[in-house]
């Protein structure tokens, strides 16, 4: 076959055909435009977040340790340990803060700006560039992180106080700009970093020393250890040698590996890629059916052409080598147009999340990942498209000169009778069942579509409006409101006041510390009331020598319920059985579980520890109480509720992903009833002109035909629905496992069960008709013989 | 003095793009009597079935005025036009035309119940009664893919009168069977005619032309000539062949 063939060939399928092939290149467009976004932003945010942790001097392990006597002899002592290369130091003051009458939920810590030792990246006012010279902090100014915006609505110019002793000891910062911190700054993180200058520190250090025993903030550092140049250990190997052979269990508050930090903060961005790929391996899929369907009606459509053009001696190969340019026009050029619109859109939604991210993520295309990624989806969309195409072969020149149009069979004929009443209705289902397989790929596309917006919906359903979901997942047991007492005041005066506003239906005691479990620092949550652990496998540690672990602590320490495990609290240490798995999501499932009674075998209690939890019986209360305590003891004692800030970053994340996934939905409802409509009434013209010629209006044709997909979406979406009731909390679990969730388990109501359903049937009803707009220009020439 | 069914003055029809002096019909004036068996005939090309869908509304006009029972139609809105046809009109075409997933028996009901006069069962009990007439009610379940092109013909002369209408249209309806089956579509006809059914056919064939009563004949989108033949008996065929033979050899046909 010439050249020129198949330009003719070519320029004829695409008069014929282009719809389909304008379908195609928009369906491969918005795959091409969502997956080359998601996959540059995922790619970027890590590189660039490990990239400035290294470039700034984090090392492989950073411990916050506090009540050091001597920080450099500390320093030394373990960067002479055998497989540390070198330690950084970082003094900095911890404590908590308050923003616009907001408290924080953790610490802050203050870290002295010194550009020599840590050079910090100062934003421009703007957030759109770096300062190119280092700063100069004066004293009262402060330097933010720029999530700080999004989490407590923090403009520069804003005021910072810092408790730092009771009786109101306060220091006031005035925020001065923004700094990126790759370390804390994304607002998935709770503790964040402040640069303060070094008269202030000094300050504040003098202070905290003066207060002694009235002190509530802390001073301390930030050790950054660097592991020896070709070290095999594993992170949790590595903290548990350092804690067995350094005295740094005795000072360590809490210890992260870099790759912990890195995953806190590209969670989100995690997350999220995680549920927009398996997304846009759904449209991939969408995409061959509908592909398979385009090429199936061409096939139909042109089979009496093919069959002359086989007569005037072309092959069935060249037939097929024609169809398959025909579509790599709109594969390609949908592919490519999507490649050149994520550039733009990557560095929009990068320059739009910086205030949830804290860093300023590079713009640039991920080459080889969106490469690799669109080159597997071209070489299964042609290996599809190869493989539809084989019926060509089967189309002869005797074929398609005896063929002969109309149904041959009528199976299902009895079951769907045509009555008068309803008449649209009986004609749509005769339709249906009659052309049964143009309609199994619109029905297999509703059932893709619906599960994922269900699968949606069910997160959704689990976050709630107020995030209490993800709350309950955090935290080790649920509350209305926490209250950690920080001086000498007695719990029956707390609850006096409580009570003056709603009654308490329940109460007890959390306690979060910092432990080594078989030599790897965790956080144990010790808790009270052991029964109120969300348990997930075995029983919650009720005697004193049983704790409870997540099903991450289990996996990183290779133990089993039933196992012995040493349980280190500074200098004492005890073996305890694992009694149960638990749910805790809080540093990432990196928490342990114990009781009160068993904490006491290797700790000490002290008052301050504990975080009293309460349960309000009118829970509408729950802002007025809070505002009473913080009136009557202010920094005497901290209050919390069942929320963080991080978490609107989530809910307005989750929010904006059910919008972009309806809307997504919607232009790939519009392109299968417009491809599939098409087709299906180019093919039914003749009988729409009978059926007209009889008296049908075309108002009338027009409804039977929207029916049609509105019944084939019904039967879709209930198909859709069903397969995310079975399936959808074991997808969410394995992607929300990145953030330490392992359980997910959603419970719809009525009303968000059918809201998928209902909105996919209403989308294919309302584009069917406006498609079968087209019967009103249906006229009688289809029924004339020439 | 015999009703007028349908009335067409000064219509001219012509398609984009033709001049005024290309049109396909050319001011034609005519009357479409009630009870009559009415036949255009003329060259190929003369314009016959373009004014057979002008005169049944399938069309449009490009000028002048068609009023059926005084009511003009040629303004007629498309809702009011598939109510005319669903009571008033029906059609027979030169193929079948029927629906091809519904079966021979359900492409006539179909056609009942867009009539609302009669009840479903009614509908049903007539479009059997009317399949027995056209002996196709052995294969009333069949799909028009299934059968003859002589029963799909005869089904869809059935589903052009179970609405029982004033006026059959009929394009050619044996231009596509065999002699046999052309017969007997040709003799449903003349007895449906016989039974007072007003029929308005377009055919180029004498042997189906002689089955009218009253014959145009259309040349240049003109309606040049007519004349009258008493109704068929099935006796004088032969003699009324001769007839119109000797018409359509003065018209230069």
């Amino acid at each position: 076959m010439k050249k020129m063939d198949y330009v003719t060939l070519l320029k004829a399928n695409f008069r014929r055909h282009k719809v389909s092939l304008c379908g195609i290149f928009f369906l491969i467009f918005i795959i091409s435009l969502s997956l080359c976004t998601v996959l540059s932003v995922w790619q970027n945010s890590n590189t660039y977040v490990r990239q400035e942790m290294e470039r700034l001097g984090f090392g492989a392990m950073t411990a916050w340790v506090s009540n050091v006597p001597d920080i450099e002899e500390l320093a030394d002592e373990v960067a002479r340990h055998s497989e540390v290369e070198r330690v950084g130091v970082q003094k900095l003051i911890y404590s908590d803060y308050r923003i616009n009458g907001m408290d924080s939920d953790s610490e802050g810590q203050l870290v002295v700006y010194d550009p020599a030792q840590c050079p910090y990246k100062i934003f421009t006012e703007s957030l759109t560039g770096y300062e190119e010279n280092p700063i100069a902090i004066a004293p009262g100014e402060i330097y933010i992180t720029p999530s700080l915006k999004s989490m407590f609505d923090v403009e520069i110019g804003e005021m910072i106080q810092f408790p730092i002793a009771r009786q109101g000891v306060e220091k006031k910062f005035t925020v001065k700009g923004y700094f990126e911190d790759p370390f804390m700054g994304s607002s998935m993180i709770g503790m964040k970093s402040f640069l303060i200058g070094e008269e202030d520190y000094l300050d504040m250090a003098q202070i905290v020393k003066e207060s002694s025993i009235n002190a509530l903030a802390s001073a301390g550092f930030m050790l950054h250890i660097f592991q020896i140049e070709g070290s095999t250990l594993s992170p949790s190997v590595f903290n548990s040698l350092l804690n067995d052979e350094t005295n740094l269990p005795g000072y360590i508050k809490f210890t992260h590996s870099s790759n912990a930090i890195l995953g806190f903060m590209v969670l989100l961005q995690n997350v999220f890629t995680g549920f927009l790929i398996v997304f846009a391996a759904v449209l991939v899929v969408v995409c061959m059916i509908i592909l398979g369907h385009s090429i199936s009606s061409t096939i139909e459509q042109d089979y009496v052409n093919m069959g002359i053009l086989k007569a005037m001696g072309m092959t069935s190969g060249a037939l097929r080598k024609n169809q398959l340019l025909f579509y790599s026009i709109g594969i390609l050029g949908g592919m490519l147009s999507g490649i050149a619109a994520s550039l733009a859109l990557i560095t929009q939604l990068l320059k739009m999340t910086i205030t949830t991210t804290g860093v300023s993520i590079p713009g640039a295309l991920s080459i080889r990942l969106c490469g690799l990624s669109l080159g597997v989806i071209l070489c299964l969309l042609f290996g599809f498209i190869h493989f539809k195409t084989s019926k060509v072969a089967k189309i002869t020149p005797l074929s398609a000169i005896r063929r002969r149009g109309g149904y041959k069979q009528l199976k299902h004929r009895s079951i769907v009778p045509i009555g008068q009443k309803g008449l649209s209705f009986w004609l749509a289902l005769r339709q249906l069942v009659t052309a049964k397989r143009q309609y199994i790929s619109v029905c297999m596309i509703t059932i893709l579509l619906v599960f994922f917006i269900a699968l949606i919906g069910r997160m959704n359903a689990w976050l709630g409006a107020d995030g209490a979901g993800m709350m309950n997942a955090f935290n080790p047991a649920e509350l209305d409101i926490g209250v950690q007492v920080m001086g000498d005041i007695n719990r029956e005066e707390i609850e006096d006041v409580i009570a003056s506003y709603t009654g308490i239906t329940d109460s007890y005691l959390l306690a979060m510390t910092n432990v080594s479990v078989n030599g790897i620092d965790y956080t144990a949550n010790v808790i009270s009331e052991p029964k109120r652990f969300q348990i997930l496998e075995g029983r919650s540690s009720f005697a004193e020598d049983e704790i409870v672990i997540t099903e991450f602590a289990a996996k990183d320490l290779n133990v089993k319920v039933g196992d012995s495990i040493k349980v280190a609290y500074r200098a004492r240490s005890k073996s305890y059985v694992v009694s149960g798995i638990y749910q805790c999501a809080n540093d990432m499932g990196n928490n342990i579980g114990m009781s009160r009674e068993g904490f006491r075998q290797i700790g000490s209690e002290s008052p301050r520890m504990w975080c009293i939890h309460y349960f309000l019986e009118d829970k509408s209360q729950q802002q007025n109480v809070m505002q009473a305590l913080e009136n009557r003891y202010g920094g005497n004692i901290h209050l919390h509720e069942n929320t963080w800030p991080g978490l609107y970053s989530i809910i307005t994340a989750m929010q904006l992903l059910t919008v972009f996934m309806y809307g997504i939905v919607t232009l790939f409802i519009f392109v299968v009833v417009v491809l599939t409509g098409s087709k299906m009434l180019y093919m039914e013209q003749k009988d729409l002109g009978i059926y007209k010629s009889l008296g049908f209006t075309a108002q009338h044709l027009q409804f039977a035909f929207a029916l049609r997909f509105g019944v084939v979406s019904l039967i879709g979406s209930a198909a859709g629905i069903l397969l995310s009731a079975v399936f959808a909390d074991d997808i969410v679990s394995s992607l929300l496992r990145m953030s330490g969730i392992s359980n997910f388990s959603s419970h719809l109501g009525a009303a968000s069960m059918l809201l998928p359903a209902g909105s996919v049937v209403s989308l294919y009803f309302i584009f069917a008709y406006a498609a079968a707009g087209k019967i009103k220009k249906v006229d009688f020439t289809a029924l004339l013989v020439e | 003095m015999k009703k007028i069914l349908i009335s067409a003055q000064d219509i001219c029809k012509s398609f984009n793009g033709q001049s005024a002096s290309e049109r396909v019909l050319d001011k034609v004036c005519m009357d479409i009597y009630a009870g009559d068996f009415t036949i255009i005939m003329g060259t190929s090309g003369a314009g016959k079935s373009t004014l057979l869908y002008v005169l049944s509304g399938i069309d449009r006009i490009t000028s002048g005025k068609v009023c059926y029972k005084e009511k003009e139609i040629s303004s007629c809105n498309e809702k009011q036009m598939a109510a005319l046809r669903s009571r008033e009109f029906g059609f027979v075409f030169q193929q079948s035309n029927l629906v091809s997933n519904l079966t021979l028996f359900e492409n006539v009901a179909v056609a009942g119940y867009l009539n609302k006069s009669h009840s479903a069962k009614q509908v049903q009990k007539r479009a059997g009664e009317l399949l027995q007439m056209m002996q196709v009610e052995k294969a009333q379940n069949r799909l028009p893919s299934q059968v003859s092109g002589g029963e799909a013909q005869r089904t869809a002369i059935a589903r052009a009168i179970i609405h029982e209408p004033e006026l059959i249209f009929a394009d050619e309806p044996t231009g596509a069977l065999n002699k046999k089956n052309s017969e007997e579509a040709l003799d449903l006809l003349t007895k449906l005619n016989e039974a007072g059914q007003s029929i308005l056919m377009v055919t180029h064939d004498v042997h189906a032309a002689i089955r009218g009563t009253r014959l145009l004949y259309l040349d240049d989108g003109k309606i040049i000539d007519e004349m009258t033949l008493p109704a068929f008996t099935g006796k004088d065929a032969r003699n009324r062949e001769e007839q119109v033979s000797t018409w359509l050899s003065s018209l230069e046909w």
